[in-house]
Parts: structure tokens; sequence; C-alpha cells
């Protein structure tokens, strides 16, 4: 269990209203070290927890922490320990992609010279190229992206916080920017926090996800936990003979079902059982190419959560 | 492809003091402020009025030498000119011409000290008001505007605000950015012509008699700069749109002066021979023996030597500020004069500082 000064952000209680308007409602949730995502509709309150976590804004109620640290009490103490990559385009005109970083830099309390050095080395890691000597306002978008993502880890923050991270990237760079966060989080020792809606980037590497609507915390929980569905089941991919094969598993008193040419859904089985779905393949002569447990669809948990709650409780009765 | 790929690598050195952001701020917003070539121009014209206002220090300097201060004295009361701007003849026609408060029995080296304090004072004070406070509404008019509209316009709010920079550390910087121009057009010169006269004069004690005027340059200068400085921030901080800040900055120096100006010239139509003024007659108030040329008369008040009381001074930063200087170079010491222009900058200044406190984080609050 993580506790006090390891776990990166715990939230308890917290409650944030711009006017008459309650934008965070009660919101208890912590963040573990890793990846995790946050996501939720648009208007959800995510940019706000962003902010609370930041110290920028006076919450009406609750009580935030940053490893340990309380951001209302010791905001530049926790903005040294967390690097934020804005969803906006943010930068400073007239300044080249390693200025702009370099800049960034020395805000966070790096010398000069090493705030220089610095910037050229995440820059090397980013890509960035010879393009890091072009003015940022003369950028492409993706190029835009890496040299805020590199404003934002240049002073090796503990926490890093990317708002839509692989918006306007193609698909290359959106794998590179999704290696770069991987690494970061599993090799470094960095705890991520990613703010999106493209819930596959999501699924593909975080290992916590927090569901927020209408300023309230609607689920949070290890992405396996969350896909998890109610009834476990095996998902078996087969090529050959499919309809002897649900026979053969039949005839071993395994219930199969029919999901697409060449997949079948199972009921969970134990060492024993799993040992009679090989035997019932070989007999029949078809090939498994697949054998894993079920997982909801992450969209799917998505949908469920954020949908208003009385509609919840109709689709659960 | 970088030739040595160190890949991601930990950080663990030492981080600066609390005054990095601020200075890192500062300098980021200098280099970003001389890149343009206007503004480069405009500095580079604000040092040559100093190389005008040094041919008076020569001409002065070199009628000490030659120990004719009494015939130059002379040609300027009546009228001609002895430096070849008009501006010496003017300064010293007023200033011998007044009784001296040195002792009669004084040596003539002490009476050229007392005079040379009495018109560098005045020539330095001319030079601060007549063409470097002008040059200077223009150099923070290219360069205030864009200072924070352009950072609330690009966002680069989120640049400084999501990492360990307090809004006052940014205010501070942009500050510096802007105190940095106002020393670049204003202290720099005129500490180049004090340094100037001293090279010019034949004496070296001349560093001891003129010791305090640097000091006197710099707090006219922190007079000059802190009302400008903070009220251009102001403007810069109400929109996105720089165009609307420096119209903002120059409307409301040019509505301010033609306030004043007209103010005044109302004031002298109302009643010509008796302008009283603040309880204090303007014809008594001043010398009965001289009047400054009126071809000169501008630089006569820029250098301190009008002695009527300006009781609309308050109205116009320009005017006001002028009358602070005068002080801070003990020009003028009269608390009536003083007083309403003083006021009037504290209060333009703490409101300035106030809408910039609320305006820069204002986008977190949105």
């Amino acid at each position: 269990m993580t506790t006090g000064f390891d776990l990166p952000v715990r939230l308890d209680g917290v409650v944030k209203r711009y006017g008459g308007r309650t934008v965070l409602d009660r919101v208890t949730c912590e963040i573990q070290p890793g990846i995790t995502g946050l996501v939720g509709p648009n208007g959800a309150g995510k940019s706000t927890l962003v902010r609370a976590m930041l110290g920028l804004v006076r919450l009406a109620a609750g009580h935030v922490e940053v490893f340990g640290r309380d951001p209302a009490q010791e905001p530049r103490e926790v903005r040294q320990l967390i690097g934020v990559v804005p969803e906006d385009e943010c930068a400073v005109p007239g300044l080249a992609a390693v200025e702009m970083v370099r800049y960034a830099a020395r805000l966070s309390g790096l010398p000069s010279i090493e705030a220089l050095r610095r910037a050229h080395e995440v820059l090397d890691w980013c890509d960035a190229g010879q393009e890091r000597y072009r003015p940022v306002e003369t950028l492409s978008v993706g190029m835009r992206q890496k040299v805020s993502f590199a404003a934002a880890i240049v002073h090796d923050p503990r926490l890093v916080i990317l708002d839509e991270p692989t918006n306007g990237l193609d698909p290359l760079e959106r794998r590179a920017m999704l290696d770069r966060l991987t690494t970061l989080a599993r090799e470094h020792g960095k705890t991520v926090l990613v703010s999106t809606h493209v819930l596959p980037d999501v699924q593909a590497i975080c290992d916590r996800v927090i569901v927020l609507a209408a300023g309230r915390v609607r689920l949070q929980g290890s992405i396996d936990e969350l896909t998890r569905p109610a009834i476990p089941r095996l998902r078996l991919e087969a090529t050959g003979p499919i309809d002897r094969l649900v026979a053969q598993l039949a005839g071993r008193g395994i219930d199969a079902t029919r999901h697409g040419d060449t997949t079948l859904l199972l009921p969970l089985q134990d060492a024993t059982g799993r040992e009679r779905i090989w035997d019932a393949a070989r007999e029949s002569g078809a090939v498994i190419r697949a054998l894993h447990p079920t997982h909801e669809r992450l969209e799917d948990v998505f949908l469920r959560a954020i949908a208003p709650r009385d509609e919840v409780m109709h689709a659960a009765s | 492809m970088p030739l040595h790929d160190v890949g991601y690598r930990a950080w663990q050195g030492r981080r600066t003091g609390w005054w990095a952001p601020a200075a890192a701020i500062a300098t980021t917003g200098i280099r970003l402020a001389w890149t343009s070539r206007w503004l480069r121009r405009a500095v580079f014209f604000a040092w040559s009025p100093a190389l005008v206002f040094a041919a008076s220090f020569f001409a002065f300097e070199q009628a000490v030498d030659e120990g004719r201060i009494t015939s130059m004295v002379e040609r300027a009361a009546n009228g001609r000119n002895v430096d070849g701007i008009g501006l010496l003849g003017t300064v010293l026609a007023n200033t011998l011409g007044t009784p001296s408060s040195l002792d009669p029995a004084a040596s003539r080296e002490e009476e050229n000290a007392h005079t040379r304090r009495l018109v560098w004072s005045r020539l330095l004070l001319a030079f601060m008001r007549a063409p470097q406070a002008v040059l200077l509404t223009v150099v923070v008019g290219l360069v205030a505007p864009t200072l924070i509209s352009r950072d609330l316009r690009a966002r680069a709010w989120l640049v400084y605000f999501t990492r360990p920079v307090s809004r006052w550390e940014y205010i501070v910087g942009k500050i510096l950015v802007l105190t940095t121009v106002v020393a670049a057009v204003t202290v720099l010169p005129a500490l180049a012509l004090w340094l100037a006269g001293v090279l010019v004069s034949p004496s070296v004690w001349v560093i001891v008699e003129t010791w305090d005027l640097p000091l006197r340059i710099i707090g006219a200068s922190v007079v000059l700069a802190i009302p400008t400085v903070l009220l251009a921030l102001a403007f810069s901080s109400l929109t996105a749109e720089s165009r609307i800040a420096t119209f903002a900055w120059f409307a409301t120096w040019a509505a301010c002066w033609i306030a004043h100006s007209s103010l005044t010239t109302a004031d002298l139509v109302a009643t010509p021979t008796e302008a009283t003024v603040m309880g204090e007659s303007m014809t008594d108030a001043l010398d009965a023996d001289w009047r400054p040329p009126q071809r000169f008369h501008w630089l006569a008040r820029a250098a301190g030597l009008d002695t009527a009381i300006d009781r609309w001074s308050w109205l116009s930063p320009y005017h006001a500020i002028g009358i602070l200087q005068a002080w801070t170079f003990g020009v003028e010491e009269r608390p009536k004069a003083i007083a309403p222009p003083a006021v009037s900058m504290v209060v333009v200044s703490l409101l300035a500082t106030a809408v910039l406190a609320w305006r820069v984080t204002a986008p977190m609050r949105a």
C-alpha cells in the first residue's frame, strides 16, 4: 500500500464552485504510481481537478495532497514536482522551440546553462530534430505537442500531467508519444496522469482509470478490474471446423457460445477444464489461436459510468 | 538523430534561488523586446539628446576654466545664446540671478562649486524632463503593451503558473523588463551626461562636488519608472489585443496633457495679471528681476525654473512626474507644489498594481 509522501496524489472531499455552479462535487480519489487515465465528458471537471492539484484554484471544501504536500500551502514546492502538458497551445511567441524548453526549465529553477543542456537532451529524446530552432508559433501541431511535452518534463518532475497528449498526432507520433509515457512510468518511476477522450489510448497504456462526470468521480480502479465482466468468461479464437469444436466441447460438458465466425465464449475454466478444451480442439481438428479471459471494452465501461444515475439504476434493475 | 542520444535521464542538480523565475522572465522579456527593430531605433535615438546637452556642460565648464562665468551670466541675462542651444543661458540667468546662499566671504572655488551644483542639477533635470520623458513614453509604448497581452493571447500564462512561479514573481519579471528600458532611455544617458561633465571639467574635485547627482539621477528615474511602468503593464493586462493597450497608453498621456494644458490656460485667461494659484500669487512668486527668454520657456520649465505652482499638475502624469523629479534634484521643495502630484502618482501606482494583481491570474479563475 502506498501512503504518505509516496502517494502521488490524494483528493479528499474536494469541492470547487464557480459562482453558483459546482464544478467538483466531493471528489475523493487517489492517483497511484504508474499511469492513470482521467476520463470524462467535456465539462466533467478534469481541468479544474488538475488546477486543484497545482494549487491554482481555491477550494470550497476538501483537501488535496501531492506527494504529502498541500498545494494550497506549498504551491512552489508542489509545482516543482509536477510537469503539465496543457491541451491548448501555450507558448511564448518569438522563442525558438529549444529556447521555449530552456525557458520552462529556468522557470522551474534550473540554472541557465544546465537548462539549455537539459532542453537539448529532452528534445533529443522527443525526436525534435532541427525543428527545435524554429519559432514555436511556426511549428506543426505535432511538433508543438513535442515541445510542450519536453517543456513539461525538462525539470524531471515526479508527476507528469498530460491533457489530450495525442491530439493532432499522426499514428506514428501517437505511438511514439504513448511509448515515451510508458518509458517514463515503467523505467523512470514517474507517475503519469493522462486526461483524454481517446479511450483506446487509456486502455493501451494506463494501469488505472478515474472516470469523472458532472464533477463527481463515477468510477475508479485498475483497468483490469473495471473491464472484468460480471460473469467471467473465456474467449477462444480458433480456425478450422468451429462447429465440430463446439460439439466436442459440448461432449466434454463445456457450453460454448458462437461469437462471430472464429470466436467462442466459454465459461471460465480451471486447469482441468482448460485441458479438456485442448483435447476437444485436438479431436475436432480446429487450431486454437488465442484463449484468454474476456474483458469489457473500456468504452462500454465509460459510457455506463457517465450515464445519469437513474439510468444506471434502471439498467441494473 | 542526435549524435549522442542519451535517452531520458533524471536530473538531480541544485535548483536556483527564489529570484530565478523573475530573473528568467526579465531576461527573456528583454531579449524578445530587443528583437523589435523599432525599439532598437528608439533607444539609439534616445541617446542623441545627451550629445546636445553635453554641449551645455562643455560650455559651462569652459567658462569656469577661463574665469568668465560673470560675463557669460551677463550675456545670458541679455538673452544671448551661450551654448548653442539656449539652455545654459536660461539656467545661468536664473541660477545666478537669485541671491546666493553662500557666505559673501566665500572663495572663488567655493562659489564655482556652488554654481556648478546648481547648474548641473538643472541641466540634468531639464535633460530628464524634456527629451527623455517624452522619448520614454514612446519607448514604453513600444514595449509594454505586448508584455502581458501577448501572454494572455497565446495562453502563455499556463507556461508560468503551472510552474513554481507566483503572480508577484511574474509581475516583478515584467516590471524588470520595462525598468531596463527606462534605464536605457533615462538613467544611462543621464549618467553618461554627468560623466561627460566630469571629463570636460578642469578639476577632478568636481566628482566630490557633484557626487550626489548620480544618486539623484537614479532617484528621479525611479520616480519616473514606478507609475509609468505600472500603468503601462496594467493597460497590457486588461486586454489580449496589444493594439488596444498601445492606444490606451498613448491616449492616456495625450488626454491628460491636453486636460492639463486646457485648465492651466483657462486659469491664465481668467486672471491674466494675478494668477493666484493655491493662495500664492504667480507674479509674486516669479523673480522680479528675471523672466526666462520666451523662446526657451519650455526648457526653463523643464529645468524647474518656473516658480509658479502648477495646481493642475496632478492631472497629467508628465507634469506630475516632472515636479517629483524636480523634488528629487532638490530644485522644488515647496510642499504645496509637491503634495498633489505625489498623491496622484501614488494613487495611480496603487490602482495599477491592484489591476495587475487581479488580471494576471484572471484566466485561472475562468
